[in-house]
């Protein structure tokens, strides 16, 4: 009987507590060495400033980037840079995923695609999860 | 207290039953098959199909796009259309290529939407030019009426989302004259 309860319990523990994941994928053909201007478009549900971090992000990793709520940058840019975020709420909210298409400045067609996803147990400030999809995005 | 047990033991199973029982399965290309895309008018020449950017499904997560069920879905639309003489797995005069740049989906939900973006591109092998090329960005929405289960509502939304995609891109495709 405890053995059953045992394995009983811990399945919904395996089930809720799933690893961390990431990956990234570039289109064919797709040379992101080209691009050295970005633009950051936010979404317009972010009320947290993703667009923000993932700019100053690209700043650090030696990129020129300015972010705005205009689907399209002023001034023409190399990259178009747009994202999805996720939450959820365990004891604190945090991003469970993040998502982040680098697009042709010009065409708007998406060049290369990252995501991450953490659940709680590994979970990321929203300055790690862009730091790490973008790193692998740019790997 | 033995009863107490009993109960405890059989809810706990249960439990670990139920969210094992939700398997998540793949999007099938028979699903994302464009069904009502006709051509208006037909290239005279052969095509193959390639696919990037899709993802395998794991038994324990989320429904997905797989570039095999993407590209196979792709041919049999472009053969139902006409659009082509003929689809080739390779060496054709023509080759396109789908690369799944985006399918945003929804973590929770009953009415759940999913939204894809495919960058196609169509290529002439024989002289190397690219002959025309499109992004298309699609959604769709599977409600608690089509599937019960999450799991089957994520797929449904997934299946929708690709081959209203499909669907676009053969209609755009229908405007070439090559």
């Amino acid at each position: 009987m405890e053995r059953v309860l045992r394995i009983g319990m811990l399945l919904p523990i395996l089930m809720l507590s799933a690893c961390a994941t990431n990956n990234a994928t570039r289109a064919p053909d797709a040379n992101l060495s080209k691009l050295k201007t970005f633009y950051v478009v936010r979404v317009p549900e972010d009320e947290r400033g993703i667009e923000k971090l993932i700019a100053a992000r690209l700043t650090a990793m030696g990129y020129q980037s300015a972010s705005g709520d205009a689907p399209k940058p002023a001034a023409p840019v190399d990259g178009i840079v747009t994202y999805q975020d996720r939450w959820m709420w365990d004891i604190t909210m945090y991003m469970i995923k993040l998502d982040i298409q680098i697009r042709d400045g010009t065409s708007g067609a998406i060049l290369a695609k990252g995501g991450v996803m953490r659940p709680s147990l590994q979970r990321k400030s929203p300055e790690g999860m862009v730091e790490e999809t973008l790193g692998v995005i740019f790997k | 207290m033995r009863t107490a047990n009993r109960c405890l033991a059989l809810a706990s199973v249960i439990a670990g039953v139920t969210l094992t029982a939700g398997c998540a399965t793949p999007a099938s290309s028979v699903a994302m098959t464009a069904t009502s895309a006709t051509a208006v008018h037909q290239i005279g020449s052969d095509v193959s199909v390639a696919v990037s950017g899709g993802k395998e499904t794991a038994s324990m997560g989320a429904s997905q796009i797989s570039d095999q069920a993407f590209a196979q879905a792709l041919r049999d639309s472009i053969e139902k259309s006409g659009l082509f003489a003929k689809v080739s797995p390779s060496g054709a005069r023509y080759k396109l290529t789908g690369f799944i740049g985006k399918v945003d989906q929804p973590l929770i939900g009953f009415s759940l939407t999913v939204k894809m973006e495919v960058s196609y591109t169509l290529v002439d092998t024989q002289s190397g030019t690219t002959v025309w090329t499109k992004d298309i960005a699609t959604e769709y929405t599977a409600k608690t009426g089509e599937a019960f289960a999450a799991v089957k509502r994520l797929r449904l939304a997934n299946e929708g989302a690709a081959r209203e995609n499909i669907q676009q891109a053969i209609a755009a495709m229908t405007t070439l004259t090559l």
